[in-house]
């Protein structure tokens, strides 16, 4: 990929000696060999230095493509997530502007009426009932005084009736009187007898129409005074609580409208931020998408090390194909590679590269963890 | 209910409770105003503490007699209940009122 080209670099490995001055190996410069030993563990160090980068390239290998894996579910994961609440989001949006229409509205046999429009019904209803009040006070206390006049009137009446009566009585009197007079006098007083008999049927008469007229008279008191009674009754019923009731009433429609208009601002202020929110979750779903990017660029380096890993090997064996005794490797340093570890804070992480640094082979236990670990999106906490 | 005229009769002081049991005292306080001579006829209500619907039904028969003798009536000085019920029944629309 980089046109790392192995015999080239065999040659160049080949070369090392007359471009550095330092004998071959196996050279025929006997001054020099005291050198040259010194040299070939030289560079079997660096053959086993090789030998551990291509060992620590291979584990990052693994450990960046299991990163980047674990990075992809768990944002494919996220961005699930993240559309659900979305979406949660936009309900939640609907329900609170449903209760926009709950706080300022009513359902009155499928129509909706403002609250706004039933304290003025209410209001204009009130007034209505407080003026009928009014007018029923005033008509009572006009009957009542009316009535007074009636009763005074029959009172009077009731007086020209015993008057009547007596002169009626005076009247049968002078018949009678007259009638008496008339027998005395015999013959002469025939005539005077007729008219005296003709007043007494008059006088009888007249007594029979005062006692129905009395009898009609007190019926008509009798109804007067039933009237009245009722309809004092009726007017000392005290109505001044139902007119101050109507004060009460616009009081509390004054606080309901009041409570209906903060209820409306808070509900217009959770719609205002459920909006923000849905435009943060719809932001986060977008942002969510760098993992693309990311992979991608994962990718890069991925294949960046494996061909460094390539050229490492194809080095080595081109360098042990000229110099068959730089085989046998030199101990690995393993100071730097126990630094390494120890600078790893995660244990599966460790165990993996322990696993394949100190080992050389995989750890298949480390590996499974961390694939499950991937699987399940858990992360360990340090 | 207690009444004291002042001003020549063309002004009446009215005190305590002013209810249904006071309209034949009423009625001889109204005759005794509108036999006052003037153009305005004050019925002074400072002291009045409580009037119940027949007390402002008697009010507004007062006012029909002053309007047929081309009379005003000016109810002064409500106070408490009496002034709460002026406002919630629109008395001022009807009467001059006086504060």
């Amino acid at each position: 990929m980089f046109g790392f080209n192995g015999n080239a670099s065999a040659a160049a490995v080949a070369d090392i000696p007359k471009r550095t001055g330092l004998p071959a190996a196996g050279g025929e410069d006997a001054d020099r060999e005291p050198h040259q030993g010194a040299h070939v563990e030289l560079l079997q160090s660096w053959m086993s230095l090789a030998e551990m980068q291509q060992r620590v390239i291979r584990t990052l290998v693994v450990e960046i493509q299991q990163t980047s894996g674990f990075v992809e579910k768990e944002a494919d994961d996220l961005s699930g997530r993240f559309q659900r609440l979305a979406l949660s989001a936009q309900q939640q949006t609907g329900r609170v502007n449903s209760l926009t229409e709950l706080a300022s509205c009513i359902e009155v046999d499928g129509k909706a009426v403002k609250i706004e429009e039933i304290a003025v019904l209410l209001k204009d209803t009130l007034g209505d009932v407080v003026e009928k009040i009014l007018l029923l006070s005033k008509d009572s206390m006009s009957m009542v005084y009316a009535l007074s006049e009636v009763n005074a009137n029959v009172v009077n009446v009731e007086k020209c009736m015993a008057q009547l009566e007596q002169i009626n009585s005076t009247t049968n009197m002078l018949a009678l009187n007259a009638r008496i007079e008339a027998e005395r006098a015999g013959a002469a007083g025939v005539t005077f007898r007729v008219v005296a008999d003709e007043v007494r049927e008059l006088s009888k008469a007249t007594h029979a129409l005062s006692v129905t007229m009395r009898s009609e008279l007190k019926a008509v008191t009798e109804g007067i005074a039933t009237g009245n009674a009722t309809l004092q009754r009726v007017a000392t019923v005290d109505l001044s609580n139902n007119i101050l009731a109507k004060e009460r009433l616009e009081v509390l429609l004054g606080a309901l409208l009041r409570r209906g208009n903060v209820l409306e601002g808070i509900v217009a202020e959770a719609v205002s931020e459920a909006g923000l929110i849905s435009a943060d979750v719809d932001g986060m779903i977008t942002g969510l998408q760098f993992q693309d990017r990311a992979r991608q660029r994962l990718e890069h380096v991925i294949d960046a090390l494996s061909v460094i890993g390539e050229a490492l090997e194809v080095n080595r064996q081109n360098t042990a194909g000229v110099a068959p005794e730089l085989r046998e490797l030199a101990p690995s340093d393993m100071a730097w590679v126990t630094g390494l570890l120890n600078r790893f804070t995660m244990s599966e992480m460790r165990s993996r590269f322990a696993a394949e640094l100190l080992r050389g082979t995989p750890d298949a236990e480390a590996h499974r963890e961390a694939v499950n670990d991937g699987a399940q999106g858990s992360i360990e906490l340090f | 209910m207690q009444v004291q005229f002042q001003e020549n009769d063309a002004r009446v002081n009215i005190s305590g409770e002013f209810t249904f049991t006071d309209h034949a005292a009423f009625r001889d306080v109204a005759c005794r105003l509108f036999q006052a001579k003037g153009d305005t006829i004050v019925i002074d209500l400072s002291q009045l503490q409580f009037i119940d619907s027949a007390g402002l039904g008697m009010l507004l028969l007062a006012r029909d007699e002053a309007s047929k003798s081309t009379r005003k009536l000016v109810l002064s000085r409500p106070q408490g209940q009496v002034r709460r019920m002026f406002t919630v029944t629109k008395f001022d629309e009807l009467f001059t009122i006086q504060a």
